[in-house]
Protein backbone atom coordinates (compact mmCIF):
# COMPACT_ATOMS: atom_id res chain seq x y z
CA UNK A 1 0.00 0.00 0.00
CA UNK A 2 1.38 3.52 -0.66
CA UNK A 3 1.77 5.93 1.75
CA UNK A 4 2.56 8.90 -0.54
CA UNK A 5 -0.49 11.45 -0.65
CA UNK A 6 -2.87 11.00 -3.62
CA UNK A 7 -1.93 13.40 -6.51
CA UNK A 8 -5.53 14.03 -6.56
CA UNK A 9 -5.78 15.47 -3.23
CA UNK A 10 -3.15 17.59 -4.00
CA UNK A 11 -4.22 19.11 -6.78
CA UNK A 12 -7.78 19.94 -4.87
CA UNK A 13 -6.11 21.16 -1.69
CA UNK A 14 -3.66 23.69 -3.99
CA UNK A 15 -6.76 24.72 -6.28
CA UNK A 16 -8.94 25.27 -3.02
CA UNK A 17 -6.15 27.21 -1.51
CA UNK A 18 -5.75 29.55 -4.75
CA UNK A 19 -9.49 30.09 -4.62
CA UNK A 20 -9.13 31.35 -1.29
CA UNK A 21 -9.85 35.19 -0.95
CA UNK A 22 -6.58 36.98 -0.62
CA UNK A 23 -8.12 39.39 2.33
CA UNK A 24 -8.19 36.04 4.54
CA UNK A 25 -3.71 36.25 4.26
CA UNK A 26 -3.37 40.11 4.29
CA UNK A 27 -1.43 41.88 6.57
CA UNK A 28 -2.35 45.41 8.55
CA UNK A 29 -3.52 47.72 6.65
CA UNK A 30 -0.67 49.81 5.23
CA UNK A 31 2.26 47.27 5.61
CA UNK A 32 3.17 45.61 2.75
CA UNK A 33 3.95 42.18 2.28
CA UNK A 34 6.86 41.14 -0.04
CA UNK A 35 7.25 37.69 -0.90
CA UNK A 36 11.22 35.70 -1.30
CA UNK A 37 11.78 32.49 -2.78
CA UNK A 38 15.77 32.33 -1.17
CA UNK A 39 17.46 32.92 1.68
CA UNK A 40 19.86 35.48 0.50
CA UNK A 41 16.78 37.36 -0.96
CA UNK A 42 15.43 37.40 2.22
CA UNK A 43 18.23 39.12 3.86
CA UNK A 44 18.28 41.61 1.02
CA UNK A 45 14.72 42.85 1.16
CA UNK A 46 14.31 42.66 5.16
CA UNK A 47 17.19 45.30 4.95
CA UNK A 48 15.87 47.19 2.21
CA UNK A 49 12.32 47.58 3.79
CA UNK A 50 13.23 47.66 7.48
CA UNK A 51 9.55 47.66 9.24
CA UNK A 52 8.30 49.69 6.94
CA UNK A 53 7.16 45.79 5.51
CA UNK A 54 7.21 42.32 5.93
CA UNK A 55 9.36 39.76 4.21
CA UNK A 56 6.82 36.56 3.94
CA UNK A 57 9.79 33.49 2.69
CA UNK A 58 7.28 31.09 0.72
CA UNK A 59 9.53 28.19 1.08
CA UNK A 60 9.36 26.97 4.66
CA UNK A 61 13.28 26.82 5.85
CA UNK A 62 14.37 23.64 5.66
CA UNK A 63 13.79 22.99 2.06
CA UNK A 64 16.10 22.63 -0.37
CA UNK A 65 15.27 25.13 -3.18
CA UNK A 66 17.13 22.63 -5.75
CA UNK A 67 14.40 19.72 -5.50
CA UNK A 68 11.59 22.23 -4.15
CA UNK A 69 8.30 21.29 -5.22
CA UNK A 70 5.18 23.59 -4.40
CA UNK A 71 2.95 22.80 -1.66
CA UNK A 72 -0.46 24.22 -1.39
CA UNK A 73 0.01 25.47 1.85
CA UNK A 74 3.18 27.47 -0.12
CA UNK A 75 0.77 28.66 -2.74
CA UNK A 76 -1.93 30.02 -0.73
CA UNK A 77 0.77 32.12 1.01
CA UNK A 78 1.71 34.02 -2.15
CA UNK A 79 -2.35 35.10 -2.09
CA UNK A 80 -1.42 37.53 0.92
CA UNK A 81 1.56 39.35 -1.18
CA UNK A 82 1.70 42.67 -2.40
CA UNK A 83 4.58 42.00 -4.56
CA UNK A 84 7.39 38.94 -4.91
CA UNK A 85 11.19 39.32 -5.08
CA UNK A 86 12.56 36.38 -7.51
CA UNK A 87 16.45 35.62 -8.76
CA UNK A 88 14.27 34.22 -12.06
CA UNK A 89 17.37 33.24 -13.72
CA UNK A 90 17.23 29.77 -13.02
CA UNK A 91 17.30 29.48 -9.54
CA UNK A 92 13.95 29.73 -8.29
CA UNK A 93 11.72 28.67 -11.77
CA UNK A 94 9.44 26.98 -9.55
CA UNK A 95 7.88 30.32 -8.59
CA UNK A 96 6.57 31.05 -11.71
CA UNK A 97 4.19 28.07 -11.72
CA UNK A 98 3.32 29.13 -7.99
CA UNK A 99 2.52 32.35 -9.00
CA UNK A 100 0.03 31.19 -11.90
CA UNK A 101 -1.34 28.75 -9.73
CA UNK A 102 -2.13 31.16 -6.59
CA UNK A 103 -5.06 34.15 -5.89
CA UNK A 104 -2.93 36.24 -7.39
CA UNK A 105 -1.54 35.28 -10.58
CA UNK A 106 -0.48 38.74 -11.62
CA UNK A 107 1.04 39.38 -8.39
CA UNK A 108 3.96 42.12 -8.94
CA UNK A 109 7.52 40.70 -9.98
CA UNK A 110 10.41 42.15 -8.89
CA UNK A 111 13.46 40.89 -11.38
CA UNK A 112 16.00 41.48 -9.10
CA UNK A 113 19.08 40.56 -12.29
CA UNK A 114 17.53 42.80 -14.31
CA UNK A 115 20.39 45.06 -13.84
CA UNK A 116 22.90 42.44 -13.27
CA UNK A 117 25.63 41.30 -15.89
CA UNK A 118 25.10 37.42 -15.79
CA UNK A 119 27.72 35.17 -16.60
CA UNK A 120 27.52 32.12 -18.53
CA UNK A 121 26.40 28.61 -17.04
CA UNK A 122 29.48 26.66 -15.92
CA UNK A 123 30.00 22.39 -16.43
CA UNK A 124 27.38 20.56 -18.38
CA UNK A 125 24.84 23.67 -18.23
CA UNK A 126 27.25 25.81 -20.78
CA UNK A 127 25.57 24.84 -23.34
CA UNK A 128 23.49 27.60 -26.47
CA UNK A 129 25.99 29.80 -26.55
CA UNK A 130 26.28 31.46 -23.80
CA UNK A 131 22.80 31.87 -23.84
CA UNK A 132 21.92 29.64 -20.55
CA UNK A 133 23.28 31.96 -17.55
CA UNK A 134 24.75 31.04 -14.14
CA UNK A 135 21.89 31.60 -11.93
CA UNK A 136 23.93 32.14 -8.87
CA UNK A 137 24.26 35.57 -9.00
CA UNK A 138 23.31 36.41 -5.26
CA UNK A 139 27.32 34.96 -4.38
CA UNK A 140 29.12 38.04 -5.10
CA UNK A 141 29.10 41.17 -3.23
CA UNK A 142 29.50 43.63 -6.34
CA UNK A 143 26.20 41.58 -7.65
CA UNK A 144 23.99 41.66 -4.22
CA UNK A 145 24.91 45.39 -4.53
CA UNK A 146 23.37 45.63 -7.73
CA UNK A 147 20.42 43.53 -6.99
CA UNK A 148 19.58 45.63 -3.57
CA UNK A 149 19.46 48.59 -6.03
CA UNK A 150 17.23 47.60 -8.47
CA UNK A 151 14.70 45.26 -5.40
CA UNK A 152 14.62 48.70 -3.40
CA UNK A 153 14.08 51.02 -6.60
CA UNK A 154 11.30 48.24 -7.69
CA UNK A 155 9.65 48.31 -4.55
CA UNK A 156 10.00 51.89 -4.02
CA UNK A 157 7.52 51.94 -7.51
CA UNK A 158 5.16 49.89 -5.29
CA UNK A 159 5.39 51.59 -1.78
CA UNK A 160 5.83 54.98 -2.48
CA UNK A 161 5.26 56.19 0.79
CA UNK A 162 8.66 53.89 1.84
CA UNK A 163 10.42 54.83 -1.31
CA UNK A 164 12.57 57.19 0.24
CA UNK A 165 13.11 55.26 3.35
CA UNK A 166 13.91 52.07 1.42
CA UNK A 167 16.36 53.49 -1.14
CA UNK A 168 18.00 55.21 1.94
CA UNK A 169 18.28 51.70 3.54
CA UNK A 170 19.53 49.71 0.34
CA UNK A 171 22.57 52.66 0.41
CA UNK A 172 23.20 52.00 4.21
CA UNK A 173 23.16 47.52 3.55
CA UNK A 174 25.06 47.87 0.18
CA UNK A 175 27.94 50.13 2.10
CA UNK A 176 28.15 47.17 4.59
CA UNK A 177 28.33 44.69 2.30
CA UNK A 178 31.10 46.44 -0.15
CA UNK A 179 32.96 46.75 3.57
CA UNK A 180 32.87 43.18 4.06
CA UNK A 181 35.02 42.86 0.31
CA UNK A 182 37.32 45.48 1.72
CA UNK A 183 37.66 43.57 5.19
CA UNK A 184 38.68 40.53 2.43
CA UNK A 185 41.00 42.64 0.72
CA UNK A 186 42.44 44.13 3.39
CA UNK A 187 43.44 40.88 4.56
CA UNK A 188 44.86 39.44 0.92
CA UNK A 189 47.20 42.45 1.09
CA UNK A 190 48.95 40.71 3.51
CA UNK A 191 48.68 37.09 2.02
CA UNK A 192 51.14 37.60 -0.71
CA UNK A 193 49.20 36.64 -3.61
CA UNK A 194 46.53 37.52 -5.72
CA UNK A 195 45.94 34.85 -8.65
CA UNK A 196 45.10 31.13 -8.55
CA UNK A 197 44.15 28.24 -10.83
CA UNK A 198 41.00 26.90 -9.41
CA UNK A 199 38.43 24.20 -9.78
CA UNK A 200 34.64 23.97 -7.96
CA UNK A 201 32.79 21.22 -7.69
CA UNK A 202 29.73 22.81 -7.94
CA UNK A 203 29.20 25.96 -10.70
CA UNK A 204 27.99 28.60 -8.38
CA UNK A 205 31.29 30.05 -7.64
CA UNK A 206 32.01 32.25 -11.22
CA UNK A 207 30.69 34.87 -9.52
CA UNK A 208 32.33 35.88 -6.45
CA UNK A 209 35.61 34.52 -7.94
CA UNK A 210 35.34 37.01 -10.89
CA UNK A 211 35.24 39.63 -8.04
CA UNK A 212 38.91 38.81 -7.73
CA UNK A 213 40.32 38.52 -10.50
CA UNK A 214 39.97 34.41 -10.54
CA UNK A 215 38.69 32.49 -12.98
CA UNK A 216 37.24 28.85 -13.04
CA UNK A 217 39.42 26.38 -15.08
CA UNK A 218 36.86 23.00 -14.13
CA UNK A 219 33.89 22.49 -13.02
CA UNK A 220 33.73 18.84 -11.40
CA UNK A 221 29.75 18.28 -11.02
CA UNK A 222 28.41 17.40 -14.01
CA UNK A 223 25.09 19.07 -12.46
CA UNK A 224 23.99 20.28 -9.18
CA UNK A 225 23.49 17.12 -6.83
CA UNK A 226 24.51 14.61 -9.61
CA UNK A 227 27.70 12.94 -9.21
CA UNK A 228 30.29 12.46 -12.25
CA UNK A 229 30.75 9.18 -13.33
CA UNK A 230 33.62 7.16 -13.14
CA UNK A 231 34.58 7.96 -16.37
CA UNK A 232 33.64 11.87 -15.86
CA UNK A 233 35.97 11.52 -13.24
CA UNK A 234 39.18 10.40 -14.36
CA UNK A 235 38.84 12.66 -17.22
CA UNK A 236 38.32 15.80 -14.59
CA UNK A 237 41.30 14.59 -12.58
CA UNK A 238 43.52 14.74 -15.73
CA UNK A 239 42.05 17.65 -16.49
CA UNK A 240 43.26 19.49 -13.03
CA UNK A 241 46.78 18.41 -13.24
CA UNK A 242 47.16 19.16 -17.13
CA UNK A 243 45.41 22.90 -15.95
CA UNK A 244 47.79 22.68 -12.43
CA UNK A 245 44.86 23.21 -10.64
CA UNK A 246 46.26 24.91 -7.03
CA UNK A 247 42.75 24.74 -5.00
CA UNK A 248 39.67 22.96 -5.40
CA UNK A 249 36.22 24.76 -4.03
CA UNK A 250 33.98 22.49 -2.95
CA UNK A 251 30.07 23.19 -0.89
CA UNK A 252 29.49 23.30 2.68
CA UNK A 253 27.37 21.19 4.05
CA UNK A 254 27.72 18.31 0.77
CA UNK A 255 30.43 15.56 2.00
CA UNK A 256 30.98 13.62 -0.74
CA UNK A 257 33.21 10.29 -1.34
CA UNK A 258 34.36 11.57 -5.22
CA UNK A 259 35.32 15.09 -3.62
CA UNK A 260 37.74 13.34 -0.95
CA UNK A 261 38.93 11.23 -3.92
CA UNK A 262 39.91 14.15 -6.28
CA UNK A 263 41.82 15.37 -3.33
CA UNK A 264 43.58 12.32 -2.85
CA UNK A 265 44.27 11.55 -6.37
CA UNK A 266 45.43 14.79 -7.65
CA UNK A 267 46.79 16.25 -3.62
CA UNK A 268 45.46 19.75 -4.54
CA UNK A 269 43.99 21.90 -1.65
CA UNK A 270 40.31 21.85 -0.89
CA UNK A 271 37.94 24.63 0.71
CA UNK A 272 34.04 24.78 0.77
CA UNK A 273 31.95 27.87 0.21
CA UNK A 274 28.31 28.07 1.69
CA UNK A 275 25.51 28.35 -0.97
CA UNK A 276 23.69 30.11 1.80
CA UNK A 277 20.44 28.22 0.74
CA UNK A 278 20.58 26.50 4.52
CA UNK A 279 19.10 27.50 7.44
CA UNK A 280 16.34 29.77 9.64
CA UNK A 281 15.63 32.92 7.24
CA UNK A 282 17.40 36.03 8.67
CA UNK A 283 18.15 39.50 8.03
CA UNK A 284 21.47 38.75 8.64
CA UNK A 285 22.05 35.75 7.17
CA UNK A 286 23.74 36.66 4.14
CA UNK A 287 26.28 38.93 5.60
CA UNK A 288 27.17 36.36 7.84
CA UNK A 289 27.43 33.77 5.21
CA UNK A 290 29.64 35.72 2.38
CA UNK A 291 31.87 36.90 5.39
CA UNK A 292 32.48 33.37 5.91
CA UNK A 293 33.15 32.81 1.94
CA UNK A 294 35.21 35.89 2.04
CA UNK A 295 37.20 34.14 4.68
CA UNK A 296 37.72 30.64 2.94
CA UNK A 297 38.71 32.30 -0.22
CA UNK A 298 41.68 34.72 1.70
CA UNK A 299 42.28 31.50 3.58
CA UNK A 300 42.82 29.61 0.17
CA UNK A 301 44.97 32.86 -1.30
CA UNK A 302 47.05 32.90 1.59
CA UNK A 303 47.87 29.18 2.20
CA UNK A 304 48.68 28.97 -2.11
CA UNK A 305 51.24 31.94 -1.97
CA UNK A 306 54.60 30.54 -2.58
CA UNK B 1 -36.41 -16.41 -54.20
CA UNK B 2 -34.24 -14.08 -51.53
CA UNK B 3 -30.59 -13.06 -52.90
CA UNK B 4 -28.45 -11.61 -50.78
CA UNK B 5 -24.71 -10.69 -51.65
CA UNK B 6 -22.54 -11.52 -48.62
CA UNK B 7 -19.56 -9.52 -49.10
CA UNK B 8 -16.02 -11.20 -47.89
CA UNK B 9 -14.09 -10.50 -44.90
CA UNK B 10 -12.01 -7.53 -45.39
CA UNK B 11 -11.12 -4.28 -43.81
CA UNK B 12 -10.68 -2.15 -47.13
CA UNK B 13 -13.41 0.25 -46.35
CA UNK B 14 -12.21 1.15 -42.80
CA UNK B 15 -8.47 0.75 -44.14
CA UNK B 16 -9.76 3.62 -46.60
CA UNK B 17 -10.76 5.98 -43.74
CA UNK B 18 -8.06 5.40 -41.75
CA UNK B 19 -5.60 6.17 -44.70
CA UNK B 20 -7.68 9.33 -45.41
CA UNK B 21 -7.50 10.70 -42.16
CA UNK B 22 -3.92 9.59 -41.19
CA UNK B 23 -3.34 11.69 -44.92
CA UNK B 24 -5.06 14.82 -43.07
CA UNK B 25 -3.45 14.61 -39.83
CA UNK B 26 -0.08 14.28 -41.85
CA UNK B 27 -0.90 17.58 -44.65
CA UNK B 28 -2.37 19.54 -41.58
CA UNK B 29 1.15 18.76 -39.82
CA UNK B 30 3.01 19.83 -42.69
CA UNK B 31 1.25 23.07 -43.32
CA UNK B 32 2.13 23.72 -39.43
CA UNK B 33 5.55 23.46 -39.60
CA UNK B 34 5.72 25.28 -42.64
CA UNK B 35 3.83 27.84 -42.17
CA UNK B 36 5.16 28.20 -38.39
CA UNK B 37 7.30 31.46 -38.01
CA UNK B 38 11.01 30.85 -38.63
CA UNK B 39 12.19 32.44 -35.08
CA UNK B 40 14.65 35.83 -36.13
CA UNK B 41 18.21 35.24 -35.83
CA UNK B 42 20.09 36.87 -33.35
CA UNK B 43 21.45 39.96 -34.82
CA UNK B 44 24.92 40.23 -34.69
CA UNK B 45 25.84 43.30 -32.09
CA UNK B 46 27.21 46.34 -34.29
CA UNK B 47 31.01 46.90 -34.31
CA UNK B 48 31.02 49.38 -31.37
CA UNK B 49 29.52 47.24 -28.89
CA UNK B 50 30.77 44.19 -27.18
CA UNK B 51 28.87 41.83 -25.17
CA UNK B 52 29.41 41.31 -21.71
CA UNK B 53 28.66 37.11 -21.39
CA UNK B 54 30.47 36.62 -24.25
CA UNK B 55 32.92 39.56 -25.01
CA UNK B 56 34.97 40.22 -21.94
CA UNK B 57 37.94 38.70 -19.98
CA UNK B 58 37.05 37.05 -16.56
CA UNK B 59 38.95 40.34 -14.92
CA UNK B 60 36.56 42.39 -17.29
CA UNK B 61 33.07 41.13 -16.60
CA UNK B 62 34.61 42.01 -12.74
CA UNK B 63 35.57 45.19 -13.66
CA UNK B 64 32.30 45.61 -15.65
CA UNK B 65 29.51 44.51 -12.53
CA UNK B 66 31.80 46.99 -10.21
CA UNK B 67 31.33 49.49 -12.01
CA UNK B 68 27.82 49.53 -12.88
CA UNK B 69 27.62 49.19 -9.24
CA UNK B 70 29.78 52.08 -8.41
CA UNK B 71 27.74 54.24 -11.05
CA UNK B 72 24.39 53.43 -8.76
CA UNK B 73 26.70 55.04 -6.03
CA UNK B 74 27.91 57.97 -7.51
CA UNK B 75 24.50 58.81 -9.16
CA UNK B 76 23.18 59.12 -5.41
CA UNK B 77 25.96 60.98 -4.31
CA UNK B 78 25.67 63.31 -6.58
CA UNK B 79 21.71 64.13 -6.34
CA UNK B 80 22.64 63.94 -2.24
CA UNK B 81 25.52 66.00 -2.61
CA UNK B 82 24.86 68.29 -5.98
CA UNK B 83 28.50 67.34 -7.29
CA UNK B 84 30.09 64.42 -8.64
CA UNK B 85 32.31 62.53 -5.88
CA UNK B 86 36.06 62.76 -6.18
CA UNK B 87 38.06 60.01 -6.70
CA UNK B 88 39.97 59.67 -3.34
CA UNK B 89 36.10 59.91 -1.69
CA UNK B 90 35.25 56.67 -3.94
CA UNK B 91 38.21 54.82 -2.65
CA UNK B 92 37.60 56.16 0.86
CA UNK B 93 34.40 54.57 0.75
CA UNK B 94 35.39 51.37 -0.14
CA UNK B 95 33.99 51.62 -4.22
CA UNK B 96 35.94 49.06 -6.51
CA UNK B 97 37.24 49.46 -8.53
CA UNK B 98 38.38 52.76 -7.70
CA UNK B 99 39.50 51.61 -4.08
CA UNK B 100 43.38 50.20 -4.06
CA UNK B 101 43.25 46.68 -3.17
CA UNK B 102 44.72 43.77 -3.89
CA UNK B 103 41.97 42.63 -6.77
CA UNK B 104 42.81 45.98 -8.41
CA UNK B 105 46.48 44.74 -10.08
CA UNK B 106 44.86 41.36 -10.43
CA UNK B 107 42.50 42.88 -12.56
CA UNK B 108 45.10 45.07 -14.87
CA UNK B 109 45.99 47.33 -12.19
CA UNK B 110 43.99 50.63 -13.74
CA UNK B 111 45.03 53.99 -12.83
CA UNK B 112 41.95 56.09 -12.65
CA UNK B 113 41.55 60.03 -13.71
CA UNK B 114 38.73 61.94 -13.69
CA UNK B 115 36.88 64.55 -15.95
CA UNK B 116 33.67 66.51 -16.49
CA UNK B 117 31.98 66.07 -19.44
CA UNK B 118 29.05 68.26 -21.37
CA UNK B 119 26.44 67.36 -19.71
CA UNK B 120 27.48 64.99 -17.20
CA UNK B 121 31.46 62.82 -15.68
CA UNK B 122 33.23 60.17 -16.70
CA UNK B 123 35.54 58.50 -14.28
CA UNK B 124 38.36 56.78 -17.22
CA UNK B 125 41.04 54.01 -15.41
CA UNK B 126 44.24 52.91 -18.06
CA UNK B 127 44.91 49.47 -17.91
CA UNK B 128 48.86 48.47 -16.58
CA UNK B 129 47.53 44.95 -18.15
CA UNK B 130 45.46 45.07 -21.16
CA UNK B 131 45.98 41.36 -21.92
CA UNK B 132 43.94 41.08 -18.21
CA UNK B 133 41.82 43.55 -18.67
CA UNK B 134 41.49 46.72 -21.14
CA UNK B 135 40.87 50.49 -20.48
CA UNK B 136 37.78 51.79 -19.05
CA UNK B 137 35.63 54.42 -18.95
CA UNK B 138 32.34 54.82 -16.70
CA UNK B 139 30.16 57.96 -18.24
CA UNK B 140 27.44 59.27 -16.21
CA UNK B 141 24.64 61.66 -17.61
CA UNK B 142 21.30 62.75 -15.92
CA UNK B 143 19.76 59.67 -17.70
CA UNK B 144 22.21 57.08 -16.29
CA UNK B 145 25.97 55.25 -17.10
CA UNK B 146 27.31 53.68 -20.11
CA UNK B 147 30.82 51.99 -19.92
CA UNK B 148 33.45 51.72 -22.95
CA UNK B 149 36.01 49.29 -22.98
CA UNK B 150 39.64 49.38 -25.20
CA UNK B 151 42.26 46.30 -24.95
CA UNK B 152 45.11 49.14 -24.82
CA UNK B 153 46.76 50.78 -21.85
CA UNK B 154 45.42 54.17 -23.69
CA UNK B 155 43.05 57.30 -22.17
CA UNK B 156 39.97 57.79 -24.00
CA UNK B 157 39.47 61.09 -26.15
CA UNK B 158 38.68 64.33 -24.49
CA UNK B 159 36.01 64.49 -24.20
CA UNK B 160 34.96 60.96 -23.80
CA UNK B 161 32.37 61.25 -26.57
CA UNK B 162 30.19 58.38 -28.35
CA UNK B 163 31.62 59.33 -31.69
CA UNK B 164 35.04 60.37 -31.10
CA UNK B 165 35.15 56.99 -28.50
CA UNK B 166 33.80 54.76 -31.54
CA UNK B 167 36.28 56.73 -33.74
CA UNK B 168 39.31 55.84 -31.62
CA UNK B 169 38.02 52.01 -31.54
CA UNK B 170 36.67 51.90 -28.07
CA UNK B 171 33.32 49.83 -27.70
CA UNK B 172 30.68 50.10 -25.23
CA UNK B 173 29.79 47.42 -23.29
CA UNK B 174 26.33 46.07 -23.56
CA UNK B 175 24.30 43.19 -20.90
CA UNK B 176 21.27 41.34 -21.62
CA UNK B 177 18.65 40.32 -19.11
CA UNK B 178 15.78 37.69 -20.22
CA UNK B 179 13.69 36.86 -17.25
CA UNK B 180 13.56 33.51 -16.51
CA UNK B 181 16.07 32.30 -19.10
CA UNK B 182 15.94 28.89 -18.04
CA UNK B 183 11.77 28.43 -17.24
Amino acid sequence: MSILPNRRLILAGALAAAAMPAAAFAAPAGRRRFGVTLHPYYSYVANIVGDAAEVVPIIPAGFNPHAYEPRPEDIQRIGGLDAIVLNGIGHDDFAGRMIAASAKPSLPVVESNADVPLLPAAGMAARAAGRVVNPHSFLSITNSVLQVATIARELGRLDPDNAAAYAANARAYSRRLRQLRADALTKLATAGTASLRVATIHGAYDYLLREFGLEVSAVVEPAHGIEPSPAQLAETIATMRKLDVQVIFSELNFPSAYVEMIRRETGIRLYAFSHISHGDYAPDLFEREMARNLDTLVLAMAEAAP
Amino acid sequence: MHHQIVRRAGAERETLWVALAAGAILVSAALAVGLRAVPDAEAPLAAHLIDSRTGLTAAEQGLYADLKAAGEEIAALRTAEGRAPTLAELAAEALPPFAADPSAAARGGHAWTFAKTGDGVAYAGVSAAPELAGSLVLRLDGHGADIWLKRAAEAPPAPPEDAALTAAGWKRIVSTFTAGVTR
